[in-house]
């Protein structure tokens, strides 16, 4: 019994840094070399199908499409990571003080960010992003707010249990002020439950972005997205197939990635790898 | 028995004010998000080569000259009654547009919880009764696989599938419900399918451990020692004790498939609300753009608030908590 377990998590952390591998491999390597440059057009290489010249084919503009998907993976992975990060900062400094102080602070802070989800999010985060005018950062902000309120709860629901232990009553019985409470007893003790909602917010974030640059109001032209080079190439896909395959199939693997390293560390959780 | 009854209508009213506040909040928020941002609808109507004269008297016939507040409530009155100003894109009513558009988004948003809850519960079920073994194997890496794809990136898969195996033609094909209702919900099959299987993925993996958590529990060892049938055992006592947290998880995907339905639309050129959305945005026209966010959220937190209701009477310890 016990046995099975230690493999399913051993199963989900392999397959899913593998996964993740890969597209953060296309991105390192984007950061330095791509066969073509991404984005100089070409009108007699177009809609080559794959060979050893471009091993992902070109598309209808005569683009090597595996040097646009190696840029493109720099900006989901960009986009992503910095959207999290805004996500994080929001939902620390409001789900930490509504989890501890509670009360009518955990009301108010509470039902504004329920109110927030109950715009569906991507709704929100396109309406913003077209009023601000698309790029790239726009996006990133946009795209932290929508998931603020999510880190939000975890963080509340996660001080609340936490703020109730001996330890915390003892640094309160001796005085210590409530932010460093928050900040050096409670902030770390989180983190078991913080990283998989991270882990997973990747994840969430990129199924969003890709959406929005289908929609073309994520990264611009002529810039390498997957979900813009799924959009521009719906027109040509019986034709040209590979032009879907290769890009849908790279954005997959980032998000089964994060999502089988997610689910990885919910089981190592569970099992008692950390102690909660 | 009166001190429950007490308890349960003190619940359903509590719950009632939230709803009210939170749509007053969301109302608010909508308004003061297009209040801050610069151009008004006035602009756009007259375009660029409008003298400021002309806008003048336009905001004015419009009532943007008036105080904000003032603005805000005439707003909010306007959208109970149904009357949430002109577009300024299409020089139509804003609610006329939505009417026009919402049978295709909600009709694929309906279909698609439909397809969730008729596929995950029976595959929950199957998978519950013998975790470990081939089918629960099967059904789970399956739904782990599914969860992780984009509904947009579903539908072009399915577009290429459908078009290249068996000649279909998928995109662009619609007919309006008041033709013929039944090929209207035949167009919707595919797309609300795209959009509904990461969430039977979602829903699925949850009811799986509920219920794996439900036939491990006292009660059911007691009905099997009682010899009741294993199929009895699971309707009468599995399955009730799992609603509960269905109806957690369903909430939580109603949004998700509502904003899904946004996109898929894009994809299988359907003439729903996300069209109309990226015609506002496209144009600028803030009053399309505020009357459908705040339409949407209201479909949201009703969904939310039913949600809410039916959790309470599929479990009687959250009302009298």
């Amino acid at each position: 019994m016990n046995r099975r377990y230690i493999d399913s998590r051993r199963i989900f952390f392999i397959t899913g840094g593998i996964l993740l591998g890969i597209v953060i491999l296309a991105f390192l390597v984007s950061l330095f070399w791509t066969p073509y440059d991404p984005n100089t057009t070409n009108a007699a290489t177009r809609l080559l199908p794959p060979s050893a010249e471009h091993l992902m084919g070109t598309d209808n503009f005569g683009r090597d499409v595996f040097s646009r998907i190696l840029s493109a993976s720099k900006y989901t992975i960009f986009i992503s990571f910095s959207g999290v990060a805004i996500a994080l900062v929001i939902g620390t400094l409001t789900g930490l003080p509504a989890g501890y102080f509670g009360g009518i602070s955990d009301r108010v802070i509470m039902l504004l960010m329920n109110s927030v989800m109950c715009f569906p999010g991507i709704l929100l985060a396109l309406v913003a992003v077209a009023v601000a005018g698309p790029s790239m950062f726009n996006v990133v902000w946009a795209l932290g707010i929508v998931f603020g309120p999510t880190f939000a709860r975890v963080y509340r629901s996660g001080t609340l249990e936490i703020k109730e232990r001996d330890y915390i009553l003892h640094a309160r019985v001796m005085g210590v002020n409530p932010v460093r409470i928050m900040a050096a007893h409670i902030f770390p003790n989180l983190m078991s439950q913080i990283l998989p909602a991270t882990v997973i917010g990747l994840a969430n974030m990129t199924l969003f972005e890709s959406a929005m640059s289908y929609l073309g109001l994520g990264v611009q032209p002529p810039e390498a997205s997957f979900g813009k080079m799924l959009s521009d190439s719906q027109a040509y896909m019986t034709r040209a197939p590979w032009l879907i395959i290769f890009p849908a199939l790279m954005l997959v693997f980032y998000i089964l990635g994060l999502y089988f390293i997610s689910e990885g560390i919910r089981v190592n959780n569970s099992r008692g790898g950390i102690v909660r | 028995m009166r001190g429950k009854n007490n308890s349960t209508i003190r619940y359903f009213l509590v719950r009632l004010i939230e709803l009210l506040i939170t749509l007053l909040l969301v109302s608010f928020m909508t308004f003061a998000a297009f209040s801050i941002i610069p151009g008004d609808a006035a602009s756009v109507i007259l375009g660029p080569d409008a003298t400021p004269a002309q806008v003048e008297n336009l905001r004015q016939e419009l009532g943007l000259d008036k105080p904000l507040y003032v603005q805000y409530f005439s707003w909010l009155l306007g959208a109970f009654t149904g009357n949430l100003g002109k577009s300024a894109a299409f020089g139509v009513s804003v609610s006329e547009l939505i009417a026009q558009r919402l049978p295709v988004t909600l009709g694929m948003s309906v279909i698609a919880l439909i397809m969730v809850v008729v596929i995950s519960y029976p595959t929950a079920l199957i998978s519950a009764r013998r975790p470990g073994r081939l089918a629960d194997q099967i059904c789970s890496v399956l739904g782990h696989v599914l969860f992780a794809i984009p509904p947009f990136v579903l539908s072009l898969v399915m577009i290429l599938l459908t078009s290249s195996l068996f000649g279909l033609v998928t995109v662009g094909r619609y007919t309006k419900p008041s033709e013929n209702f039944f090929s209207f919900v035949g167009c919707l099959l595919l797309p609300s399918f795209c959009i509904a299987l990461p969430k039977i993925a979602m829903t699925f993996k949850f009811l799986r451990s509920t219920m794996i958590e439900q036939n491990a529990s006292d009660h059911v060892r007691t009905a099997k020692s009682h010899g009741l049938s294993d199929l009895m055992i699971e309707f009468r006592h599995v399955l009730p004790n799992s609603n509960v947290s269905a109806i957690t998880v369903i909430s939580l995907v109603l949004s998700d498939i509502l904003g899904g339905s946004l996109i898929v639309e894009q994809v299988f050129n359907l003439p729903g609300l996300g069209r109309l959305l990226l015609t506002g945005i496209a144009r600028r026209d803030f009053p399309l753009l505020s009357g459908m966010i705040l339409y949407l959220a209201l479909i949201t937190v009703l969904l939310y608030f039913l949600a809410d209701i039916l959790t309470a009477i599929a479990d009687p310890r959250i009302r009298i908590k």
